[in-house]
């Protein structure tokens, strides 16, 4: 990263911040801090915006804010980018916007109530749509009278025809039919003086009659029937005739409002940023930082648009500025995904290590071996293979695909170096061997290996601390991680010899420089490096949840096979196997992932990252595209709250 | 005899932390669900300080195994 200056001459800073959004790539620094020295300080100051900037600024966000509602009426459709220039439309656009806006907003209210209509229509519409065939089967006369009844099943309909005495003397007539949402629309046309006794039957049966709204509760059942229908068919289609005059207004001025709405936001951040700008009586100063290797091009970019009127300077950065400077995330292609992990925590700070590459390397190494089974590993790795394609434009979504395919290939390859294929499925079908270790059997080598792994981690965690701290120039630091490396190695030499791997020989001089090293562990970390050290070896033992967990794994799905081999069936065997490997699976890949995690963030990290960095923002038109992001969900919800309240034109 | 006592020992070793390990949990994983619905950008400390405990009950899962294994 770099620290840079822009200087030019005053009446250049918007044109000059202009290009730097278009470039995209500086940071700009509010604060003058480590920027002005002490001489210049008096003369050079904050830019203090005249009146004319903000009557623009003014102007702008009311503009701004007007056409964010324009297009919160608009249907969300892709806007053909326009032909014209945005500066000169402008004019025209102020002029029409207030007209428009109020045009949409009309159509967005009709819109609304017709959709609100529809929906309150909705529920009489199955109803409407089965009863309509029954009244064109039976011929009508005003001399009956319509009762319209939704029925639960058969069963219903049955107790119904029990219950109605008049279809005996043929003085009423009960149909039913089948509906949509699976119950049974019933009508019973009845001679009208005995429909009120129908109706009260109805009641006690708790069959209650359809009912319709009250606004048209005078009109006759075939008449209410009708009228619904027509009033459906008549919101349905004012509602299609809103839409497409929506549309097509999207169509006519969309790409104009658009280019607008980009110029008026870019115009926006320009003025907004010009506020991080600083002056002196002729002259405009930005500070930044910004990445080293784009410094000649922006250098170059302002040269040519400038004629060099405007200058771009590198400056030395002290060791003051160290906590200041912004971090960026860079990591190639296959790292990537994993910086997902690296930004649940707070950024590193510019001194420290980015630690996406650690955990690109061993967080899959980890879940490998805690995992290891090559028949779960396929799965996963078929899993998501298949699921690539889903949800393309969820980066999350596929960065952890991008996770779990690589640890995938992990898991088979501990799998085969465990011989374990869906648990002993392998060994005892297929004649898998363990090439490397036998995770059911070798409890303790398989305890003696996750441990060695947890000292190789934990003792590069701790060197590159000795590294980081040699960077910061804070030497007890550094004395302290080194003496710590120093420390757990006799340690567990010592240990060693106390199980008999070591020659015993060996214990009297390890216990030795033990002794003799704890004065300066004490003079160079204080009273607590004791604890520090203790905290250390905790951590080396924590790995043993390699084995442990990895152990509850194998067994589970060597439950799985035992309990589908109990079943004496193939399809049930296959069922029974199948439902406890998918969930042996599921756990595996949850426990395996987050247990991974914990050893890189608590046992790991810990040793050697600075937390506390501050990110790195450019001035860029990407920020504009976050802000659209948002606006278009917001402003349409906001919308919606402010639905019904009066039009500002 | 002996067998009894080695294994009720062993119970008690992953047993007692396993508890430990439970109850602490709960009391962070409460806090720490309280600490995100307000601000979202702690999971990282939040799995942090929900997976410290767990050291715990692997300690004592290790100290079960060289009992059960007399190591």
């Amino acid at each position: 990263m770099s620290k840079v200056e822009i200087v030019g001459p005053r009446k250049l800073l918007g044109e000059t911040l202009s290009l730097v959004r278009k470039k995209g790539n500086l940071h700009i620094e509010p604060s003058a801090v480590g920027f002005v020295d002490d001489i210049h300080k008096p003369v050079v100051h904050a830019l203090l915006p005249d009146e004319k900037s903000l009557f623009e600024k003014i102007f702008l966000e009311e503009f701004e804010t007007k056409m964010n509602n324009l297009f919160a009426c608009l249907p969300d459709e892709i806007i053909r980018e326009s032909f014209l220039a945005p500066r000169p439309i402008i004019d025209t656009v102020s002029r029409t916007l207030d007209r428009h806006l109020a045009l949409c907003r009309s159509l967005c209210e009709k819109r609304d109530a017709l959709q609100q209509d529809l929906l309150e229509l909705s529920r009489y519409k199955s109803f409407l749509a089965t009863v309509s065939t029954l009244l064109d089967k039976i011929q009508l006369t005003p001399d009956l009278d319509y009762i319209g009844i939704t029925l639960k099943n058969e069963k219903s309909v049955d107790v119904l025809r029990d219950s109605l005495n008049c279809l005996d003397d043929a003085s009423c007539e009960l149909l039913t039919v089948p509906s949509e949402d699976g119950t049974l629309v019933g009508l019973i046309a009845a001679t009208k003086d005995i429909s009120a006794t129908i109706r009260s039957l109805l009641s006690q049966k708790q069959m209650p009659e359809f009912t319709f709204p009250e606004s048209i509760k005078n009109m006759t059942f075939v008449r209410k029937v009708e009228y619904l229908q027509k009033k459906i068919q008549e919101s349905e289609a004012a509602l299609q005739a809103v839409d497409a005059e929506l549309a097509e207004f999207t169509k006519r001025w969309g790409p104009m409002y658009k280019a607008a709405l980009d110029w008026v936001r870019e115009q926006l951040s320009v003025i907004q940023a010009s506020a991080f700008s600083f002056e002196t009586t002729m002259c405009f100063f930005i500070y930044g930082w910004m990445p080293a290797e784009k410094v000649a091009s922006l250098s170059a970019s302002l040269q040519k648009n400038f004629a060099g009127s405007v200058v771009l300077e590198e400056i030395a950065i002290h060791t003051e500025d160290l906590e200041r400077i912004p971090v960026v995330l860079q990591n190639p292609q296959y790292f990537k995904p994993f910086e997902n992990f690296t930004r649940l925590l707070p950024l590193p700070s510019y001194t420290s290590f980015d630690p996406t590459p650690f955990i690109g390397l061993f967080f899959p190494l980890f879940f490998g071996l805690i995992l290891g089974d090559a028949g779960y590993g396929l799965i996963i790795l078929i899993l998501s293979i298949l699921t690539r394609r889903v949800a393309r434009e969820n980066h999350l979504f596929q960065d952890a695909i991008s996770i779990l395919k690589v640890c995938s290939l992990y898991a088979i390859i501990f799998g085969i170096l465990y011989g374990e294929f869906f648990g002993d499925f392998g060994h005892t079908m297929l004649g898998m061997k363990p090439l490397f270790i036998d995770r059911r059997k070798s409890i303790i080598p398989m305890l003696y290996f996750a441990m060695a792994i947890g000292l190789a981690h934990v003792t590069l965690g701790l060197a590159m601390g000795f590294v980081s701290a040699l960077r910061r120039h804070t030497k007890k630091e550094a004395m302290v991680k080194l003496l710590n490396i120093i420390f757990i190695f006799l340690i567990v030499g010592l240990i060693i010899t106390f199980i008999g791997f070591f020659p015993e020989l060996l214990m009297r001089p390890l216990i030795i420089s033990i002794l003799v090293l704890c004065p300066l562990l004490l003079f160079s970390g204080g009273l607590l490096a004791p604890l520090e050290l203790l905290k250390n070896i905790g951590n080396i033992i924590s790995y043993a949840r390699i084995m442990a967990i990895g152990l509850t794994s194998v067994l589970l799905a060597n439950v799985a096979n035992q309990l589908s081999g109990l079943t004496g069936d193939i399809i049930l065997g296959l069922i029974v196997g199948g439902i406890i490997h998918l969930i042996g699976i599921t756990i595996g890949v949850f426990s395996s992932s987050i247990h991974s995690l914990r050893l890189h963030y608590v046992e790991f990290f810990d040793k050697f990252i600075e937390l506390g960095g501050r990110k790195y923002r450019p001035f860029s038109s990407n920020q504009k595209k976050e802000s659209t992001i948002n606006l278009s969900g917001t402003d349409k919800k906001q919308h919606k709250k402010l639905k019904g309240t009066p039009s500002q034109s | 005899m002996d067998t009894i006592w080695i294994a009720f020992a062993a119970a008690l070793a992953i047993g007692l932390p396993a508890i430990a390990t439970a109850w602490a949990q709960s009391k962070i994983g409460a806090a720490g669900a309280g600490s995100l619905a307000e601000k979202p950008e702690l999971s990282g400390t939040v799995i942090i300080l929900v997976a410290i405990p767990e050291t715990m009950v692997i300690l004592g899962f290790v100290v079960a195994v060289i009992i059960l294994l007399g190591v």
